[in-house]
Order: C-alpha cells, then sequence, then structure tokens
C-alpha cells in the first residue's frame, strides 16, 4: 500500500516550494564588497546597527564583520551575506536526507548539518485517516523500520532542530518520500539562494530550457532527473557556474546565455 | 653517497655588508606567497609559503566529537592538529607525534580559541590539520597564520584573523622574523602573534636572553611586520572572489 503511493507522489514532483526564498545577492543595497572577518565595516555606531553576521567591537566604536561575504546595508542594519558556510536545520526546511543507519526504533539520516537527523516511524505513514478496529491502529500501522533501507534518499522536513538537540524529521507531506531515480548533486548551502533566485526565476529558467525536472533544498543538494543523459549533464554543469560566479551581478541572464550556447556546441536542443 | 650536513653554525650570522646570512635587511620578512581553497574535500584550507616553510592547513567542522567523551555540552570544542612530515627537516623526523608536536599543537589552539564562538555550538567540534612539509624555522607562528586562513575559508564565523611572526635577536642585534639557522644559533627568540579585533597579543613565548628594553622594543617592531602580514591574508582571502567578479564583468564588456 504505502509503496504505491510513494511512486504517485514522485509522479507529481514538479514545482519547488522553496521558490519563495528570496534572493539575498541581488538587490539594490547589496554591494559587491567582498569583507573578510574582522574586517572594520562602519566607524559610523550613531547610524548603524550590526545585523546578520557582524557584531560591535569591544567599545562600541566599529562595526566588524564576522564572515568571508558580501557586505549589505538594509535601512539602519549592516549584514554581511556569507560566500561560505555550512548549513544549520530550522523547523520546516525541506532537506535532502541519506539513510546512513538504521535500527528497530529509528533512521539516522545524514542532512549536511552537524549532527544527524533522527526519523522516527511514526513520522514515516499518515496518522489519523485509516483507524483500526474500534479506533485502534490501523491494520498496516507497523511501528518498525523496514520501509527505508540504508542507502536510501529520502526528501524530507525538518519538525524540530535547536543547538541542543538532533533534529527530526518527517516523510508525511506534499513532496516528500523516497526518491527512487534521478540524480543528487551537492553545492555550498550558502549559495542555495542565487540557483533559485529572486522569486524562483533563475529555476524556472534552468527546468525550461533544460526540460529537467529539479528539486532545490537548503541544506545544499540538488535532486534533478531530465529526459537523457545529455540534459542532465548540462544542468549539473549550470548549478556549478552558477556555484562558483554566485557573488556576481546579473546571473541569471549570463546563465541563460550560457545555456543557449552550450546547447548549441552539445548538439542538443 | 649518503649527503652529511654538518651540526656546524656559522661564528658571525651578519655578512660584511651589514645584511643577515640570506640577504635580507634586519627587519625584512621573507617572502610570503598564501594560497585558500586549495584542498577539494576540506571544509577550508590554505597552503603558505614562508621563505623554506611549506605548509597546508584544512579545517573540517563544526561535526560531532569523536572519541565522544570529549565535547562539551555547554560550548564547542577546538582541536589542532601539528604535525612535521618525516621529510621536512634534514635528519628523518620520526613520523609519531613527540612532545614537542603535541605542545605547539596546544599553543595554535589556545592562540586561536579567542576569535571563534565556540559557545555557538554546543557539543561540536572544529578541527585544525597542520601539515609541515618544509620546515626552515618559525614554523609555529607561519601555522597559526595558515591557520587562521583556513578557518575564515571554511566559513566559520571568526572575530578577527590572527597572524604571528617571530621576532629576534642575533649577534647582539634586533632582527624580525627568524629563519632556522638564526633560530638555532641566535641569542633569543620571541614569537608572538596578534588577534586584531582588539589587537591583544594572543601567542608570546621566549628562549633565550634579552633585556627589557630590548623586549619592549621587539614587540613594537613586531607589530608593524604583522601588520604586513595581516594585509597579505586579507587580499589572499579576497583574491580568490574578487577574480570571478572581474572577469564576469570582462566577458559583459567584450559583448
Amino acid at each position: 500500500m504505502e509503496h504505491e503511493k510513494d511512486e504517485t507522489i514522485e509522479e507529481t514532483i514538479t514545482d519547488n516550494n522553496e521558490t519563495e526564498e528570496i534572493d539575498e545577492y541581488e538587490g539594490e543595497e547589496t554591494s559587491r564588497d567582498v569583507v573578510v572577518p574582522g574586517e572594520v565595516l562602519t566607524e559610523d555606531t550613531k547610524n548603524f546597527l550590526p545585523g546578520r553576521g557582524t557584531i560591535f567591537n569591544k567599545d562600541r566604536t566599529k562595526i566588524i564583520s564576522l564572515n568571508i561575504g558580501l557586505k549589505q546595508i538594509k535601512r539602519n542594519y549592516i549584514n554581511v551575506i556569507p560566500l561560505r558556510g555550512f548549513y544549520t536545520p530550522r523547523p520546516g526546511d525541506k532537506v535532502i536526507a541519506l539513510v546512513t543507519d538504521k535500527n528497530p526504533v529509528k533512521y539516522r539520516c545524514d542532512i549536511n548539518s552537524k549532527e544527524d537527523g533522527i526519523l522516527k516511524p511514526k513520522n514515516t505513514v499518515k496518522r489519523g485517516k485509516p483507524r483500526g478496529f474500534r479506533g485502534g491502529a490501523p491494520d498496516n500501522y507497523d511501528n518498525s523500520t523496514e520501509k527505508y533501507d540504508i542507502g536510501d534518499i529520502l526528501i524530507v522536513k525538518v519538525l524540530s532542530a535547536d543547538r541542543l538537540n538532533k533534529p527530526e524529521l518527517t516523510t508525511v507531506g506534499k513532496y516528500l518520500g523516497k526518491r527512487r531515480d534521478g540524480l543528487v548533486i551537492s553545492i555550498d548551502p550558502p549559495k542555495i539562494p542565487r540557483v533559485i533566485g529572486r522569486s524562483g526565476s533563475m529555476i524556472k529558467m534552468l527546468k525550461d530550457l533544460t526540460k529537467c525536472n529539479i528539486f532545490v533544498t537548503q541544506n545544499g543538494r540538488i535532486w534533478l532527473k531530465g529526459e537523457d543523459i545529455a540534459h542532465e549533464r548540462l544542468l549539473i554543469d549550470a548549478v556549478k557556474k552558477i556555484e562558483k560566479e554566485a557573488h556576481t551581478v546579473g546571473l541569471t541572464d549570463r546563465m541563460s546565455e550560457y545555456i543557449e550556447n552550450e546547447k548549441k556546441k552539445r548538439g542538443i536542443n | 653517497m649518503p649527503l652529511i650536513i654538518k651540526d656546524e653554525y656559522p661564528e658571525k650570522l651578519f655578512r660584511e655588508d651589514g645584511k643577515r646570512l640570506d640577504g635580507r635587511d634586519k627587519h625584512e620578512l621573507r617572502p610570503i606567497k598564501m594560497e585558500v581553497g586549495v584542498l577539494e574535500n576540506a571544509d577550508g584550507s590554505a597552503y603558505l609559503e614562508w621563505g623554506n616553510n611549506k605548509i597546508y592547513a584544512a579545517v573540517y567542522g563544526p561535526r560531532e566529537v569523536h572519541p565522544h567523551h570529549l565535547a562539551k555540552p555547554d560550548r564547542g570544542i577546538l582541536r589542532v592538529f601539528y604535525r612535521m612530515s618525516t621529510f621536512s627537516v634534514f635528519e628523518r623526523k620520526r613520523p609519531a607525534p613527540g612532545r614537542r608536536e603535541k605542545e605547539i599543537s596546544m599553543v595554535i589552539k589556545d592562540c586561536l580559541k579567542p576569535v571563534l564562538f565556540l559557545e555557538l555550538y554546543p557539543g561540536t567540534s572544529f578541527e585544525v590539520f597542520i601539515n609541515v612539509m618544509d620546515a626552515d624555522g618559525g614554523t609555529r607562528c607561519a601555522c597559526t597564520t595558515v591557520a587562521a586562513l583556513a578557518l575564515a575559508d571554511a566559513g566559520i564565523p571568526m572575530r578577527s584573523l590572527v597572524s604571528a611572526v617571530a621576532m629576534g635577536k642575533i649577534d647582539g642585534e634586533l632582527i624580525t622574523d627568524l629563519s632556522g639557522i638564526e633560530d638555532k644559533a641566535g641569542e633569543a627568540d620571541l614569537p608572538c602573534a596578534m588577534t586584531w579585533f582588539n589587537e591583544e597579543m594572543s601567542l608570546l613565548q621566549f628562549d633565550g636572553s634579552m633585556d627589557l628594553k630590548e623586549f619592549s622594543e621587539s614587540l613594537v617592531l613586531a607589530k608593524d611586520a604583522l601588520t604586513k602580514i595581516h594585509e597579505i591574508q586579507l587580499e589572499t582571502l579576497k583574491k580568490k572572489y574578487i577574480e570571478i567578479q572581474e572577469e564576469s564583468k570582462g566577458g559583459e564588456n567584450v559583448k
């Protein structure tokens, strides 16, 4: 029963929920100044406050950067958008996970964060609707970890995550579940907003031009599946190029030009 | 025929024209070349050539601590592994970590700790692996410099970079940036490191003899040298990204 359900989910996966993410690299306030840790961003502490990735110095006379990134001024806040970094899970994130270990009570999943995610079997089956005899557990309700195997690729949602406890995951929901085909590539997590683009413009362009199905997740992993291997290769090259040039201006236009040129070179349409 | 290197030092460490044995002035640094992002599989990495020193540094983290009993529930830990290759010195170095390597690992760890926000990552570890490929004096300073670069390249939040340099005294005169032979035959050796967010000393070791006046004088001279090294560090980190920016701009102008 469960497996058949999975197949239907797989066919309908065409859209990406993450497209609502704003493109923080693109914007009038974002300068193209690369700053490094310890660099003084401003000494005007009356008009500006430290935002993301910045801090006051000891005497509160300067605002300094904590990361290697791009300087951004939003209203009276000074932010630094990081160019390198790691993924920190947040509740509600949809991520691609790899099952690395399982025991009778839980799965352990690698989600590219500092700690492994925990997937409990109760979070892998839909609850509520199919009730068993006299409102008890349904007949097919199986509280053991037989649904997935070690090495499976899952799309999961983070239920809870904080500094102290391991993140808890679920596979119940739209687009979530096991992936049986396609490819997974991984890039630097801070560059994910650039692959999505402002209100999903970049991802839309990639989908239209390469005719591939693509699912971008916040932990730096991208699931993709195309008509044939040539289109998939083209898409992978394009994503790697976006990762490399994430901090430059006018990337979407340049990428569409690049894909058109590559299509002619490689003889695919 | 085996290469025999005599364990003798020259009597004078200054040449007749007043320069040092390798042709430097008293307060001149050896040529420094830095690079970041050299190792594919590390989270952050850096390579440094400082005179004859050749050093690689790799950073991993934040990640789970193994062995698990080292983990602290209220903060992350920083672990530094300083290792010298067997071929890095004249006489083959035994590969097992010795007393000296453990000490230098500890010194570098304490030197880098104040710039990191370890309290934000409880139960995790940051690991810095430093491998000295070629050694010629002042490796602990060079390793501190390159480790700070690798940490910044990994995208770990830092208050500032850390730069280090060794001051010294040979033939009664103060000098900057000791080379291997000056380190062994000289009168004093004073490695020092600086954190730039508050401009405080993060490492200060002393070996040899020097009077107090000379000591304070060499600290002033050290700051000048450290400023130069810090500038090279900043330039190296930015260069990687600015090059790509200019490439993309250049492409647009041609069209």
